[in-house]
């Protein structure tokens, strides 16, 4: 038998999942992805399939972030997103909120 | 010359006449007898000038049209020849798309020269050769866009008479590369691959050729007809980047086993049974993947066959399964003669199929176990390897705050 490591419960304990990761994007004039940095070399963004904003935490640390889900040459798809705050792009897989879960609902807003 | 287009027009009733010659010429409504509750299915020419259109009532047609042929819904017999027609364009184009029965879209990219052939002879040829081996009216239209051919063939097949040699029509039409707009300006409306609602409105519209749609502003059409407006508008200027999307021949395995003598028995056909089934499952073909539908028979004695087909709940790989399910039916079959052989057919193949299982599914004691092996292991490194997955924010927009790791047991 093993005695307890006495590791404590909670919050310090959490390691989100699904951070943000950094990634370099070329983009044109207009703010969308053109090429992006894959797997050791720019690959051109053949098509945006999908794109959307998300505004939260304005009460706070603000967050704006434009994500696009594009389809790079050699058909990978990826969610990437610009940070409309800090500047930058970004890699993160989007799962939709569970929307009747929330105390707020939905949460922030989307345009 | 890219893409071409095969048509048997009035398929159902091609083969009819094909097979009863004394058909010809007379109105023709396939669906059933007129006392039967059930629609027409088909109809020939003659019978829709007399005002009989497909989903109308047999009763209905029979008062429309008095003299009509009504013939049964033989609907296998029609599938296995539009199969066949496939079959045979397959044997002559590297990508064929079946679009309905007697339709089919093909590439001929390259083939003409390939054969050493001018385009036009070339289609010509393909056009005999099929019509010829099916004895039905093939016609056939080429063109460097998918819906040029298909312009061109239905034109055809809607009485668009075009001189070939010795005066008789033609029944394949090659359009001339970089003139299809000019082509296309001269067909009816109703070589648009959109609703027969639409075909009546556009008449309705006084737009009877492809040429005066062609000349209407795209925004009229689209504030017309909506998403259809604007691809019968890009259509009919010319416009088409739609590429074949090939039909993959469906894929079946077949074995067969021949029994030591002739049975009768359960038990000698389950063996036998198994063995054709140990076979087919075995086969390169399907290296592991499982299937839905399986087909057993067995030859008789007698020189005929009797054959069942299982739909599995759920597909397999496993051939005990399958030999499980087929035991049920066998046990029922009363053979009217003894077997000789016994076979089976696989198809319906899907990819590999497994159930999730249950990381605790032993239960209490199991989960126990596991908890003390974890903590000692987290001992052991002095710090947390395993962790569970828990949601936290899952309402929140923002990706990162919904789920997190928890060290396991904390």
């Amino acid at each position: 038998m093993v005695e307890n490591p006495g590791a404590s419960a909670g919050a310090r304990n959490l390691r989100f999942l699904n951070r943000p990761r950094g990634l370099a994007v070329e983009a044109d004039g207009e703010g969308e992805p053109r090429a992006i940095a894959w797997q050791g070399r720019f690959r051109r963004v053949t098509a945006i399939h999908d794109r959307w904003r998300i505004d939260d935490e304005w009460w706070r640390e603000e967050i704006a972030r434009l994500y696009f889900e594009v389809e790079l040459e050699g058909g990978r798809r990826l969610t990437v997103f610009r940070d409309l705050v800090a500047g930058g792009w970004f890699l993160q897989s989007y799962r939709a909120p569970v929307v009747t879960a929330g105390p707020l609902g939905a949460g922030g807003r989307t345009l | 010359m890219d893409f071409a287009c095969i048509q048997v027009p009035w398929f159902a009733i091609a083969v009819a006449r094909r097979d009863d010659p004394r058909l010809a010429g007379r109105p023709v409504v396939v669906g059933g007898s007129p006392e039967e509750h059930a629609e027409v299915t088909a109809c020939s020419a003659e019978a829709m000038a007399a005002g009989v259109t497909p989903g109308m009532s047999l009763r209905r047609a029979l008062a429309l049209c008095p003299g009509a042929v009504f013939l049964p819904l033989a609907a296998s017999v029609i599938r296995a020849e539009a199969e066949r027609l496939a079959n045979l364009l397959r044997e002559r184009s590297p990508a064929v798309e079946e679009v309905s029965e007697g339709h089919l879209h093909c590439e001929v990219r390259g083939l003409a020269q390939l054969a050493g052939m001018g385009a036009g002879a070339y289609l010509g040829a393909l056009q005999e050769s099929l019509a010829g081996a099916t004895g039905l009216p093939v016609l056939a239209g080429a063109a460097t866009t998918v819906f040029a051919a298909h312009a061109a063939c239905s034109a055809l097949g809607l009485g668009f008479r075009v001189a070939g040699e010795g005066g008789r029509p033609r029944q394949a039409i090659v359009v001339v590369p970089g003139r299809e707009r000019e082509f296309l300006a001269h067909l009816p409306v109703e070589v648009l691959p959109v609703e027969p609602a639409m075909h009546q409105r556009l008449r309705l519209f006084g737009i009877d050729r492809l040429g005066q749609l062609a000349g209407l502003p795209l925004s009229a059409l689209q504030a017309q007809f909506g998403p259809a407006g604007r691809r019968a508008w890009e259509l009919a200027n010319g416009r088409d980047d739609a590429r074949l999307q090939p039909t993959a021949a469906e894929l079946r395995v077949q074995e067969e086993v021949e029994l030591p003598a002739p049975a009768v028995c359960l038990g000698a056909l389950l063996a036998g049974s198994e063995a054709a089934l140990g076979r087919a499952f075995g086969s390169d073909e399907l290296r592991g993947r499982a299937v839905r539908i399986v087909t057993w028979w067995a030859g008789l004695e007698d020189g005929t066959r009797v054959s069942r087909r299982l739909a599995l709940r759920e597909p397999t790989a496993d051939p005990r399964h399958v030999l499980f399910v087929l035991r049920g039916k066998l046990e029922t079959l009363r053979l009217p003669a003894p077997a000789v052989r016994v076979g089976v057919e696989l198809n319906g193949v899907c990819s590999e199929y497994a159930h999730q299982q249950l990381l605790w599914a032993a239960g209490q004691g199991r989960r126990r176990e596991l908890d003390e092996a974890i903590a000692q292991l987290h001992a052991r490194a002095g710090e947390a390897l395993v962790f569970r997955i828990v949601e936290v924010q899952p309402w929140s927009r923002i990706p990162e705050r919904q789920l997190a790791l928890v060290t396991y047991g904390s």
